[in-house]
């Protein structure tokens, strides 16, 4: 299978006032196309640096320090890949370009991830204004050519005039001077209608009844699972190769989160072709996941397909992971992790799970273990468990 | 309103029969007429039967008699607030625009040098007496540079093309009558007379609005939605300005919305040093020399000015924030 997203030695970091936070240290991963990649992880463990790192939204005071992010930008119907790009070394605009369209993102608080001053339609339909302005001109022009000539002499010319420029160049900077005046600035509105009818259509795809309603009303007209839905809607609605879902269900109570996950799974069959899940639930990764990725203060441990993770977990820290989740007609006292997670401003020497370890050797103190592939895909990242 | 009424009311029975009786009294013969003019009056009749005589004769907009101004206090009102209104219309727009402006920038790079800058002037602003500042801008832009000079429009000639027949005072704004009646000249020097009571009263009072802003910016920009518009990929002028400002510019309607109001009723100390004789000149002389008619009609006023600044408010919030707009 072809690679997608190829992460070599990624290191962010964090400068607060405490000092610096070392929040992710060398992660290298991989995420090949069509998959739902599973990363897990407990709290703090560099999981949504990680995902916004490859989108390059890490809020200051972030900062990606080091490391290569390569893309594989997907060739129409080529069977060759394209030439990767590290969007490390992209101009912002590059990267613009890119967010929300090939690759977007929901989020954890879907009360807190929509403006609650924008209404759900314009909210949605950004991301077409931002991204799909040439195709929706061509559209525009599609209709324009095909309606009668009922309209009066003047706007028809100039509404012809204004999306080929549109098509051509969406950047036209007399594009821009035209919206800046009052009455030709009217030429966005059948843009905006163009987008509407596209995000009306969004919406119903993700099983919301009363699409027309919802677009026009406004976030806290919702309830949680809908604006949930709502947050999705604006992540696919370029469809996308990748979809990061950024602890999308954990704030969701189990049957709405049934819900989207069983969602997720029927878009990706449809529009998306690769998932980056990030959760804290092993029960979702086994339910959905097709590869699953385990972190660690801030660097990854093992990375396995999902069946293999689960029967036969190599690194110390993904064994005593699934020894203390519950399980049915548990009899003895639930198994947990000694001690706790380490300070990331002063993170242990070598390997960041030795002062928890069982295993810990002297080695693991003092040089920090490469990621390697053990056979079969699986990669871990432990002197132990060679 | 009817407890802000009842209030000045209140405040206006402390007064004996005699005192308020003495208001009437013109010449020292008269001052054995008290027993009577008290009589008259009605003084010494219970009180909320005297509450709402006074109610009366102010819905009939009759206020009573200002001494200082030596006419009714509504004629008097009327003569006073143009110039109040004129110095408002100039300042309100700079101390929003420029507050909102300023606090934007600030909020939108902490730490930067504008935001250095920003502070460094706010707190000049905020915390130099207002005189002082006046005094300093005079001093610079009159004694050193003859450009703005303090008062009115009142040379000869002006008043003279003003006091002329084709000359209609549509508004008793000079710069508006200038402008209606095609005589630019008049508008241009009208705002030279302006130009430093609008500074003063912007660098005063658009401080606290620029930190409200900027705090606001702040806040927004740390918001999880913010994020979203970043990941739909969003450019930062969008985010900025589209996302972040508009749920910023909600605090900063509610206090701009109560400077503009304190505004209405005159800066004392911008008109007495600037010698415009607004409402506030008025008012600090009533209250010196005790012009109770004055005092408590100008009460009454504020009240409904506040009332009004409210509803005004409360108008815009519902345009911004879909939250509180009614179904």
């Amino acid at each position: 299978m072809s690679k997608l997203i190829e992460i070599k030695d990624l290191v962010t970091n964090f400068y607060t006032y405490e000092g610096v936070v070392k929040a992710l240290n060398k992660i290298s991963l991989d995420i090949d196309k069509g998959i739902t990649f599973g990363l897990v992880g407990e709290s703090g463990c560099g999981k949504s640096v990680t995902v916004r790192s490859i989108m390059r939204i890490v809020q200051s005071p972030g900062k990606i320090e080091s490391g290569q992010i390569f893309f594989h930008e997907e060739n129409n119907g080529s069977t060759s890949d394209s030439e990767p790009v590290d969007l490390l070394l992209q101009t912002e605009k590059y990267m613009r370009h890119l967010r929300g369209n090939k690759i977007s993102m929901i989020f954890q608080e879907p009360n807190a991830a929509l403006n609650p001053i924008l209404s759900i339609g314009a909210q949605v339909s950004e991301s077409f204004l931002f991204h799909k302005k040439k195709e929706m001109a061509g559209k525009i022009l599609e209709h324009l050519s095909a309606e009668d000539d009922t309209t009066l002499p003047l706007i028809k010319p100039f509404l012809r005039f204004a999306y080929t420029k549109l098509a051509e160049n969406p950047q036209s900077g007399l594009l821009k001077l035209f919206s800046r005046v009052p009455v030709l600035k009217l030429w966005e509105t059948k843009l905006k209608q163009e987008a509407r009818r596209r995000s009306v259509e969004i919406i119903e795809k993700l099983a919301i009844p009363n699409a027309r309603k919802i677009f026009d009303s406004f976030p806290h007209n919702l309830s949680g699972g809908m604006k949930q839905r709502i947050v999705i809607a604006i992540a696919l609605a370029c469809s996308p190769v990748l979809l990061i879902a950024d602890e999308a269900t954990s704030n969701l109570d189990v049957t709405i989160q049934a819900q989207i996950l069983e969602l997720l799974n029927t878009l990706k069959n449809d529009i998306i072709s690769s998932i980056l899940l990030i959760t804290h639930d092993l029960g979702v990764v086994a339910e959905t996941c097709d590869r699953v990725g385990v972190m660690y203060a801030g660097s990854l441990c093992e990375v396995a397909d999902v069946k293999e993770l689960f029967h036969n977990p190599r690194h110390p820290y993904t064994k005593a992971l699934l020894n203390s989740v519950p399980k049915r007609a548990q009899a003895k006292k639930l198994e947990t992790i000694e001690g706790s997670v380490p300070n990331l401003v002063t993170p242990p020497t070598g390997c960041r799970f030795h002062p928890r370890c069982s295993l810990a050797m002297e080695k693991c103190k003092q040089k920090t273990p490469q990621i390697m592939d053990k056979g079969n895909g699986h990669m871990v990242a432990c002197y132990a468990a060679a | 309103m009817i407890g802000v009424s009842i209030l000045i009311f209140g405040l206006m029975m402390t007064f004996s029969p005699e005192r308020r009786a003495a208001a009437f009294v013109t010449t020292p013969q008269m001052a054995k007429d008290i027993p009577m003019l008290i009589k008259k009056y009605g003084f010494d009749k219970p009180f909320y039967v005297q509450y709402f005589t006074w109610i009366k004769e102010v819905s009939h907009l009759n206020l009573g008699y200002s001494l200082v101004a030596s006419r009714s206090v509504f004629d008097a009102f009327l003569y006073y607030f143009p110039i109040t209104l004129e110095l408002n219309l100039f300042a309100s727009p700079c101390i929003i625009l420029f507050g909102i402006w300023m606090g934007t920038i600030a909020g939108i790079k902490p730490n930067s040098f504008f935001d250095h800058f920003s502070r460094i002037f706010s707190i000049i602003g905020w915390s130099l007496p207002t005189f002082l500042f006046a005094l300093v801008l005079m001093m610079i832009f009159y004694g050193y540079f003859p450009w703005f000079p303090p008062g009115v429009l009142s040379d000869k000639l002006t008043m003279f093309v003003m006091n002329s027949n084709d000359f209609i005072r549509y508004t008793h704004l000079y710069t508006i009558d200038g402008i209606l009646n095609g005589r630019l000249d008049i508008t241009l020097n009208a705002l030279k007379y302006l130009a430093l009571p609008v500074l003063t009263e912007t660098i005063v009072i658009c401080a606290l609005l620029m930190r409200v802003m900027r705090s606001g910016m702040l806040e927004e920009m740390s918001k999880d939605y913010i994020i979203t518009a970043m990941a739909k990929g969003a450019d930062k002028k969008t985010i900025y300005l589209k996302h972040a400002r508009r749920n910023a510019l909600i605090p900063v309607i509610t206090i701009a919305g109560q400077l503009i109001a304190s505004l209405m009723e005159g800066s004392i100390a911008v008109e007495i040093i600037f010698n415009r004789q607004g409402i506030g000149w008025w008012l600090a002389s009533s209250a010196t020399q005790l012009d109770m008619p004055v005092l408590m009609s100008m009460c009454l006023v504020m009240a409904v000015v506040f009332v009004l600044s409210n509803l005004f408010v409360d108008l815009i919030y519902a345009y911004i924030d879909p939250r509180i707009r009614l179904s």
